[in-house]
């Protein structure tokens, strides 16, 4: 048994209301329990007094893992040369920048004072490598979002006008297939239309095969996540992706979803307007507006940050079209198994470019301008609009208006011209970065035992010494302790352990198996008892991962 | 299946004897041997028999001695540990096995080379210069209107590629499969299986196929409405060829085949690039993608496992403490050659016929590999798909599958070998 304590900490822990009161945590066994039993015995005490406590940070959206992020390794061994990570007593050698080695990827997310990463783009077919990828991801946690709306069962499913009940069943049963915990949807049905030569799809747009539009889509899968009591509402990677005047096809997707739960990700790139001279402006304002209005709606902001990244989407549709703009000039699109997509892109976000700019500063205005920081989370969309590891960066420029207008007066002058950033006064608060990176990821996954310090939860807990530079405060914790054991000291890894997988089992009428089952076997390449993977498969896939189930309310 | 449950024959079993990897075979447990009754080809039907016993009485050898498990592996940890970079070589493993193996490079400060990164390396290289737009298996077999096989007639790597998916009962999409055209690009090559089930003959341009690039760069010119000043580029009249460009523009989906391993080796990388400057072509008016197929003898896991766990494909150096990519540098053969290893380690579970080169010192395989020499160390071990689960890529990218345990064995598999290889390593550098 292990009983750690940790005295005397400035506790923010928004999940429970607590907002930098001084308090002992204690840990036994990998959970915080609220005191001791008698005969327990402190096996290691810290003594964090005048130091900062948060759970440990959650990714609700990073693209560690599956086929895409492993194409952008291969295409780029640019990227890694400068970014090497040496072999140590305890850790192994990898490498990587905006497209690192899956081992390179774990310890710096660990590093940083993250215990918890969600690859949010999983195709079906492929649930199974991008588990194997996360499985050597380690020390964190891990899941991922299954893609569906272009996949021809769903859309055969939509043309047939099955009732909501069979694709509801169709939905929880490819939830327990890719052991998975949560619904994607890219670019709605627009992957498939891309194969049917289509190159852009709006929400009121037919299928030219199918016939089915977008916002169909967008209903259907709004309200079978919702039915099942996943908690993680719909993520949606609207249409569209980056084009100019997409804002209003991104709130009429917010609509689309008739007041269900609906997540917009990566809302930046779906926040553009076709104002000014060049036809490119800022849409924050509407978006920020229309998020603070419909409580349904939440947004993570897919941040741009200046520099080389590669950009990784299951959206070949959009990304074969971005591969004009591709730095260094090359690009890697595929059709995959009836079922999706994807697209890499190599791309440099340069300061002096217009457009580019005005990306930078559009996701700022949406963090700003959206009041509720439940609803808005911090990402980049690793490594879409830079790598994970800019994170502190980003909460600096969240935290610190001067820095943040300095950084502003360095760009392209005609952007900062057409952007409202300077005159936005706000300043995130500590408690709310806890909030958006911790609490409200949580929250919205249905992560019961994360994202807080209350007695039950994991103890994921993070130390900081406090520092008015945020930048330098949250790169480099003091200690971060995954599931009770001390795991990085001083920003470096001290141990490495594996982390667990977490996937919801939402209940469903194992019936649908007669309709699945032939489907597989007169059109796909696999058999359906070969596409499932059963809880020992993925324990195996995981290397010996931990599987977490996390409860479903059905509500129908 | 309904009466299969009680009996030997497990069905659904996926096959891991080439890059394929169908998953569609019946698999008879009650022989000595395993017996592919249903699905498969003559290689997996020979594979499984070959494999698939229990391999009883095999045991490592230390110096031609038996010698036991942990005895062996000690002496694998020795000369590894001693050595300033050893070679993890042959890698015909599955993704746990080459997981495994891969902490054993790391911690040896070595190099992985599969037997096929020769190839490999230059098929990597397309991805690294210009990037591609591909599909899919499952695409092909419901959407393929044109398939244009490029320097390669599949079936001689991969047998069941037309009987999967392109002669199939039905598609989900027009045009129905027997309907479908196809050509190929190359003489010498085996087109039966390229003749549609209602006795339509494949078309052949039949010419010298290490000539592929002026193939390639004729039809890319006219694909790109260049004029062509040769009356029978590669003997071959230019109205074929002509007609050959415009049936790609009308097409709706077409798709470029090609295997890497069937192009001239120097050759590899011109190629593939021309296939995608055509490819990229097409697709500014019409849907065309290009398939490559690979991963016989786990080409891919190896492959895949190697680029997500470090960033690099294979043929990277450990041996510094931080990995180092250099794909030309740093092959089995030019590392021997150049005196830059004295110890190269064959490692593979999955192909029991390439024979490991003479400077292997240590080998790890089945039982049923014939070995030239005796090797300083031999370690058995079992099978993946025959033996042990495991994951297998298919030479697409477009899934792994799961391999299944068909036939007990008290042979390690090569992922717990290279595991305990690992753990003595580290002991003896305590
Ligand atoms: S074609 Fe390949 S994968 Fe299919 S059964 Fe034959 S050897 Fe096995
Ligand atoms: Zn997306
Ligand atoms: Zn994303």
């Amino acid at each position: 048994m292990s009983v750690i304590k940790l005295t005397g900490g400035r506790v923010i822990d928004p999940a429970n209301g607590i907002n930098d009161q001084v308090r002992d945590i204690y840990v036994k066994d990998g959970r915080i329990v609220a005191a001791l039993a008698d005969g327990d015995k402190v096996s290691a005490e810290y003594n964090v007094s005048g130091r900062v406590v948060m759970s440990g940070a959650i990714d609700m959206h990073t693209h560690i893992g599956g086929g895409k992020v492993n194409i952008a390794r291969e295409m780029l061994p640019e990227d890694h040369r400068g970014d090497p990570v040496a072999r140590t007593e305890i850790t192994r050698s990898s490498c990587g920048y905006c497209a690192p080695g899956t081992l390179a990827a774990g310890y710096r997310y660990a590093e940083m004072g993250y215990t918890s990463c969600f690859e949010p783009a999983i195709i079906p077919m492929n649930a199974r490598q991008a588990h194997m990828e996360m499985g050597d991801t380690p020390i964190i946690d891990t899941g991922g979002y299954a893609m569906l709306g272009s996949d021809d069962f769903l859309l055969r499913m939509l043309v047939a006008n099955e009732d909501q009940k069979s694709i509801n069943d169709y939905v929880a049963w490819i939830l327990h297939s890719t052991q998975t915990l949560g619904i994607k949807v890219v670019n709605p049905g627009g992957i498939s239309a891309f194969k049917f030569n289509q190159r852009k799809l709006d929400l009121d747009e037919q299928n030219a095969y199918y016939g089915v539009t977008p916002r169909r889509i967008i209903q259907t899968l709004t309200r079978a996540v919702h039915e099942l009591g996943v908690p993680h509402p719909l993520h949606v990677h609207a249409s569209n992706l980056g084009v100019a005047g997409n804002v209003d096809t991104t709130l009429a997707t917010m609509e689309a979803a008739e007041g269900r739960p609906i997540h917009m990700t990566h809302i930046q790139f779906h926040s553009y307007g076709t104002e000014g001279d060049r036809k490119f402006s800022s849409g924050a304002a509407r978006i920020a507006e229309a998020i603070n209005r419909h409580k349904n709606v939440s947004a993570d902001v897919g941040q741009v940050l200046f520099g080389q990244t590669v950009t990784a989407s299951g959206d070949n549709m959009s990304q074969y079209r971005n591969a004009a703009f591709a730095s260094p000039k090359k690009s890697a699109v595929m059709d995959i198994e009836m079922e999706a997509g994807c697209g890499v892109v190599p791309f440099k976000y340069k300061d002096q470019n217009f457009v580019n700019a005005l990306q930078w500063a559009i996701g700022l205005e949406i963090f700003l301008m959206v009041d509720d920081p439940w609803r808005i989370f911090l990402t980049t969309d690793h490594p879409n609009g830079a790598p994970f590891t800019t994170y502190p960066h980003l909460i600096k420029l969240l935290t610190d208006r001067s820095f943040r207008n300095a950084m502003l007066d360095t760009i392209n002058p005609d952007a900062k011209a057409m952007s409202n950033l300077a005159a936005l006064e706000r300043e995130y608060s500590l408690y709310e970065i806890a909030i958006m990176t911790r609490a409200a990821p949580a929250r919205i996954l249905g992560l019961t035992d994360r994202g807080h310090l209350a007695p039950g939860a994991a103890a994921d807990i993070v130390v900081y010494t406090e520092n008015a530079d945020r930048e330098r405060m949250f790169e480099k914790p003091d200690l971060v302790f995954k599931d009770g054991e001390l795991v990085v000291r001083d920003g470096k890894v001290v141990k490495v352990v594996r982390g667990n997988t977490h996937v919801v089992k939402p209940e469903f009428d194992r019936g649908i198996e007669k309709k699945i089952e032939p489907y597989f076997r007169r059109f796909h390449s696999v058999r359906m008892n070969n596409f499932k993977i059963s809880d020992d498969e993925l324990c195996e896939c995981g290397g010996g991962s931990k599987l977490i189930p996390h409860a479903c309310g059905k509500r129908s | 299946m309904t009466n299969e449950a009680s009996s030997t024959v497990v069905t659904e079993v996926a096959c891991p004897f080439c890059g394929l990897a169908c998953d569609d075979l019946s698999v008879d447990t009650a022989g000595e041997a395993l017996a592919v009754v249903g699905g498969g080809c003559a290689k997996a039907q020979a594979g499984f028999a070959r494999l698939g016993v229990s391999h009883d009485g095999a045991s490592a050898r230390v110096g031609g001695q038996p010698a036991s498990l942990e005895v062996a592996c000690a002496e694998v940890a020795r000369r590894v540990k001693a050595s300033a970079q050893p070679v993890f070589a042959g890698m015909a493993l599955d993704v746990s096995g080459m997981r495994e193996v891969m902490e054993l490079a790391d911690a040896a400060g070595g190099v992985v080379d599969h037997l096929y990164s020769e190839i490999g390396w230059r098929s990597t290289r397309v991805v690294q210069d210009v990037g591609y737009v591909t599909t899919t298996l499952a695409e092909v077999k419901n959407r393929a209107d044109l398939i244009v096989l490029v320097g390669t007639d599949v079936v001689s790597k991969a047998s069941r590629f037309f009987e999967r998916y392109v002669w199939n009962d039905e598609a989900m999409f027009e045009p129905a499969p027997a309907a479908r055209r196809i050509v190929y690009l190359g003489g010498g090559l085996n087109t039966a299986a390229g003749q549609s089930p209602d006795g339509r003959a494949p078309e052949v341009f039949d010419f010298d196929r290490a000539r592929m690039p002026e193939a390639l760069s004729t039809l890319n010119a006219l694909l790109a409405k260049q004029p062509v000043s040769e009356a029978a580029p590669l003997g071959i009249e230019l109205a074929r060829w002509q007609a050959l460009a415009d049936a790609l523009r009308a097409a709706k989906y077409s798709v470029l085949v090609w295997i890497a391993g069937d192009f001239e080796p120097s050759q590899v990388d011109l190629n593939i690039n021309a296939i995608m400057s055509a490819v990229r072509t097409l697709n500014v008016s019409t849907r065309s993608n290009g398939l490559g197929l690979g991963g016989a003898d786990g080409e891919l896991n190896a492959s895949m496992v190697h680029a997500w766990q470090t960033g690099y494909p294979m043929r990277t150096s450990f041996a510094s403490g931080i990995p180092l990519y250099d794909p030309v540098h740093n092959g089995t053969a030019r590392l021997v050659e150049q005196g830059e290893t004295d110890t190269v380690v064959w490692i593979s579970a999955l192909n029991d016929k390439t024979p490991p080169p003479p400077e292997a010192k240590v080998v790890i395989a089945p039982p049923t590999l014939k070995l030239e020499h005796e090797p300083e160390v031999f370690i058995p071990v079992s099978t993946p798909g025959v033996h042990h689960v495991g994951h297998f890529f298919r030479g697409d990218k477009g899934a792994a599958l799961p391999l299944r345990a068909l036939r007990a064995t008290r042979l390690p598999s090569a992922a717990k070998v290279a595991a305990a290889i690992t753990a003595q390593l580290k002991e003896v550098s305590a």
